[in-house]
């Protein structure tokens, strides 16, 4: 924990709360997918509940940041009241491992765009065990479930992945990075 | 009231528990039986607003009714086709039905146990706990406080982005798509200006002392006593029994 500057965390505390809300305005819309397609329906937009671990990491360019921003962005949701409760938090923590584990194996080094979309992927794949887990998606026909981790991954690679890309890069560009590494290697690449 | 002075980690981790051992059951009359518990638990030691603890089921429902009729479509091969229970007409194998129905309970179980924790519990009381209990580290702990704070600022700051883009002229939003258009000009300003707020919230408690120190005092205390265990043991028992009823029945 030491390694963190608090600023750093709050940081990304302020990001979860922006996206919470976002993140809240999409679950009734998922419950409505849902209803209509099956739990198909909530792969499509589940790409978005990755977004903060790809701008964290992309921006701050630390171990760990992907998987702490994720934990930080359940417990802001849990407090925002949602009706998840508790156990948000571990679904989050799951998510940022994905995301955490593709960082890690460039050594926190490499934030291209495809490992960012590749990171976005890894947190398609471990909120997609846990839900095989928790929802019984054994009980389906495989198929079905193959299609659901099929739309999943796109959906992390394309909203949370590029989305985040390129919202980080946003902001990158309005200067209020400058403290951050992101902000930092864009100033020395414009140099 | 029982539920709402009980020690919010405890409650959490219990919850977190019963989720997971409902993952394990792929019959039907467990998740029943455990969600009129869960229900009757809310209700009797939680004193929560009937109405408004139906507003908040009801998405729940409607998942629920989509995980129901999925999973009786697109069910996994039955061990037994010819054992077939008859709706509107079609016949339906009765293992699938069977199956759809624990999972379309367990969904409204665990929504059931989410929302005791959600309308008994101070989140913010939650926050604390988790730091003072289950050793969350204070950085992250009031990180998390203090991010959350922001919320009704980043409101009026929405606001004022608004008021900026309209002087300018940008804002004549009528149709859906120039609306979204609108809600992506939003997005980097209103980033921009949480991450400016947070540097100087940070820097502001910094210089005030704030270290993240664990060895640090706390203004609100929490403490594990003797009664917060009686909600752990008073679930499970709910659960052995539901379990035990499902075997008898089969």
């Amino acid at each position: 924990m030491s390694s963190w500057r608090f600023k750093e965390i709050v940081v990304m505390a302020a990001l979860a709360v922006v996206f919470g809300v976002v993140y809240l305005a999409f679950l009734p819309l998922g419950s409505l997918l849902v209803g209509f397609m099956g739990p198909i329906g909530y792969d499509f937009i589940f790409g978005i509940w990755f977004i903060v671990s790809i701008i964290a990491a992309y921006i701050i360019q630390k171990a760990g940041a992907a998987f702490l921003s994720e934990t930080i962005a359940a417990m802001v949701e849990v407090l925002l009241g949602n009706a998840v409760g508790p156990m948000l938090i571990v679904s989050g923590m799951i998510q940022g491992i994905g995301a955490e584990a593709v960082f890690a194996a460039t050594r926190w080094k490499n934030y291209s765009t495809w490992v960012l979309v590749a990171a976005g992927m890894g947190s398609a794949v471990t909120s997609f065990i846990w839900g095989y887990f928790r929802s019984g998606f054994a009980a389906l026909d495989t198929h079905y479930v193959m299609a659901m981790l099929i739309v999943r991954l796109i959906s992390g690679a394309l909203i949370a992945g590029l989305l985040g890309k390129t919202i980080s890069e946003g902001l990158a560009k309005t200067g209020v990075l400058s403290n951050f590494a992101l902000g930092k290697q864009m100033r020395k690449d414009a140099a | 009231m029982f539920l709402q002075r009980l020690n919010p980690s405890v409650k959490a981790v219990t919850i977190i528990v019963f989720i997971i051992f409902l993952a394990m059951i792929f019959e039907p009359v467990t998740p029943l039986l455990f969600l009129m518990w869960t229900i009757f638990v809310t209700f009797i030691f939680g004193k929560v607003d009937v109405k408004k603890y139906l507003l908040y089921f009801a998405p729940f429902i409607i998942f629920a009714l989509g995980m129901f009729w999925t999973s009786i479509v697109f069910a996994d091969t039955p061990n037994h086709p010819d054992d077939a229970i008859r709706f509107f007409g079609i016949d339906f194998p009765k293992e699938s039905v069977l199956t759809a129905l624990a999972l379309t309970l367990r969904i409204l179980n665990v929504a059931a146990l989410s929302l005791l924790f959600v309308f008994t519990t101070n989140t913010v009381h939650f926050i604390l706990s988790m730091m003072q209990q289950l050793k969350l580290p204070p950085k992250i702990a009031y990180g998390v406080l203090a991010g959350y704070r922001f919320l009704p600022m980043l409101k009026d700051e929405l606001k004022l982005i608004h008021d900026a883009h309209r002087i300018r002229g940008v804002n004549q939003a009528k149709t859906v798509k120039e609306k979204w258009q609108n809600y992506k000009r939003y997005v980097i300003p209103l980033l921009a200006s949480a991450i400016r707020k947070a540097e100087r919230t940070a820097m502001a408690m910094e210089s005030k002392g704030f270290t993240g120190d664990k060895h640090r005092s706390f203004y609100r205390q929490f403490k594990i006593q003797k009664q917060d265990f009686i909600f752990p043991v008073l679930m499970l028992f709910g659960f052995m029994f539901s379990y035990l009823i499902a075997i008898q029945i089969g």
